[in-house]
């Protein structure tokens, strides 16, 4: 049997008194399409937080690559391979979508703590940033900053940026989030794009979208895990109706 | 061909700089200069914590006044040569800015302050009690300028333009530091940590790095300190110290590399000129800095700059008052 690309076992995590996430446990392995639903406060961010390692769980373990990350920083995981986009847009808002492409790529290489090397001298890595957001179709907002685009483009940079690292696990959270049907269908077909060698597990609102798109679906509430499984299996449980409409 | 306009900026301000002991008329204006150029080297070592870190510290004035102590110490009473002396002070110094990040970058924000503010008051209070090593309040003296390649420091345009290869040094090394993988990294947990963390960056590191490369600066200055003034007392290592380094970057403007020089003249000056014309220059400097804060919120440098494109923007005087203007601030 191959190695999950992630696996979580027995997961909490406590906000003074709060259980945010209770007892969640997975296994996703490669190349799956793995879709977090739940209402808001069902605790899919903070679940997406602890794997990304923002903060530590108060209990239980995470497993990256079949190695145990728990006690390990954002930064570590990121080393393996792991990426992800955030639900509130995180740039760098003064420089250009070009630079914050740069910026995500340096993120990974020994030049991070070079402080000699003129980063603007490294042609190489603005070629690949500017292949990088030819690939989501910003190429020709590249060299605009961030402040002058528009939230769709946004939407898509952050998408950029995570891809630029060539991870082999990609969390995405709420990447639909705020787009109008349009800019909705593009973040999609971007989506579907992605090679099937890198496993997603996404956070997402919007049902249809998100069916069409995941292999695996999770309902979470208050915390916990209520349904997993098919696409087919969920819709037709009864305690995801209960989840998103209360009877 | 066509030189930009801010090359030709730099080549004036360059000339002047060099020109300036033929400027002026008396030594005393030449050593006020060779101050400035020595805060500005303080100046330009804390705008890499305040200005491309985010890291607003109270106690970089541990770094001039340890060197100080130190070269003095060691050159003076010690019986170490000039070189060695330097060296030793420059090097453990720096090791101090190493341990004063470690404990420093435990917390960010106001923590942060407010401990780079106890470390360096704790200092203070060290040169100020222990009388035996550091004078006390008596300070310590006895340094003699070095003859650095046979050039006579005690002249005073021979010192103005000793320290002055240093400012350009700094300077140099500073805006490459700025511009370099290391540098962007720093400015990119200035502005997102948390996002930069996902990206892989090591946050603590990276700020640690530059703290102790800022550290090294404000070494730097600090033998220069002591070489202008052969002397060094508890005040170097005072609070007053850093806060007014503190004042110099944030009135020249933070995260430029002209501001800190620009606050460094202003302050010295005010407090060396001006106060021999004013006995309330204090009061002086706190109207100019609030005029700053209120006019130009983001310091002299950006400030004058920005001022100064509005200005070449302006629409001719025959334009009609109602077309359309880039100049036209915002309603108020």
């Amino acid at each position: 049997m191959t190695t999950p690309v992630l696996e979580v076992a027995g997961l909490f995590r406590y906000f003074g008194g709060l259980p945010a996430v209770r007892d969640v446990s997975m296994r996703i392995p490669v190349g799956e399409r793995r879709l977090l639903l739940g209402p808001n406060g069902a605790g899919k961010t903070t679940f997406f937080n602890l794997i990304a390692g923002d903060f530590p769980p108060s209990q239980g373990e995470i497993r990256i690559f079949g190695q145990n990350v728990t006690r390990k920083s954002a930064s570590q995981r990121t080393h393996l391979g792991m990426a992800r986009t955030y639900q509130i847009i995180t740039l760098f808002s003064k420089n250009t979508l070009l630079h914050n492409v740069v910026i995500s790529l340096v993120g990974l290489r020994k030049i991070r703590f070079n402080p000699w090397s003129d980063l603007r001298r490294q042609t190489s890595l603005w070629e690949e940033a500017r292949a990088t957001l030819a690939l989501v179709g910003l190429e020709h907002v590249a060299d605009r900053t961030v402040a002058e685009t528009s939230y769709g483009e946004r939407r898509r940079l952050e998408i950029a940026m995570a891809l630029a690292q060539k991870p082999k696990l990609l969390l995405l959270d709420e990447p639909l989030a705020g787009l109008s049907a349009d800019e909705r269908q593009d973040v999609q077909r971007l989506l579907q794009s992605i090679p099937r060698d890198v496993t997603i597990v996404m956070i997402e609102h919007d049902m249809d979208v998100a069916l069409a798109f995941a292999d695996v679906i999770t309902v979470m509430q208050h915390g916990q895990v209520v349904v997993e499984g098919s696409r087919a299996d969920v819709v037709a449980d009864p305690r995801t109706r209960e989840v998103y409409l209360g009877h | 061909m066509r030189v930009p306009s801010s090359m030709i900026s730099w080549l004036v301000a360059v000339a002047a700089l060099l020109a300036l002991p033929w400027l002026v008329t008396s030594d005393y204006y030449v050593n006020i200069a060779s101050q400035i150029v020595i805060a500005a080297i303080l100046a330009l070592s804390l705008n890499l914590l305040i200005g491309f870190g985010g890291m607003t510290s109270l106690g970089h004035a541990a770094y001039l006044g340890v060197a100080a102590y130190l070269s003095i110490y060691l050159t003076a009473h010690a019986g170490f040569g000039h070189l060695a002396g330097a060296l030793i002070a420059i090097g453990a110094t720096t090791v101090l800015a190493m341990l004063f990040g470690f404990l420093a970058l435990r917390a960010s924000g106001l923590g942060f302050l407010m401990i780079t503010l106890a470390l360096g008051q704790i200092l203070w209070g060290v040169a100020y009690r222990w009388a035996s090593l550091t004078g006390g309040d008596n300070g310590l003296g006895g340094l003699k300028r070095p003859h650095p390649f046979g050039l006579n420091l005690m002249d005073p345009a021979i010192f103005y333009y000793f320290v002055l290869a240093f400012l350009g040094i700094a300077l140099w090394c500073i805006a490459r530091f700025v511009q370099s993988g290391l540098g962007q990294s720093l400015q990119g947990t200035r502005d997102q940590p948390r996002r930069m963390r996902a990206l892989g960056y090591e946050v603590w590191l990276i700020q640690w790095l530059s703290f102790v490369f800022a550290g090294f600066w404000g070494a730097v200055a600090g033998l220069l300190y002591a070489y202008y003034h052969q002397f060094v007392s508890p005040q170097t290592l005072h609070l007053t110290t850093s806060a007014e380094a503190l004042l110099m970057v944030i009135a020249g403007g933070t995260g430029t590399l002209l501001g800190p020089v620009v606050g460094a003249a202003l302050v010295v000056i005010l407090k060396n000129i001006v106060s021999a014309y004013i006995t309330r220059w204090l009061i002086l400097l706190g109207v100019i800095f609030v005029a700053i804060v209120l006019f130009m919120p983001e310091g002299l440098v950006p400030g004058l700059t920005r001022w100064v494109r509005a200005l070449r923007n302006r629409p001719p005087a025959d334009k009609p008052a109602d077309a359309p203007s880039v100049a036209k601030g915002p309603a108020r």
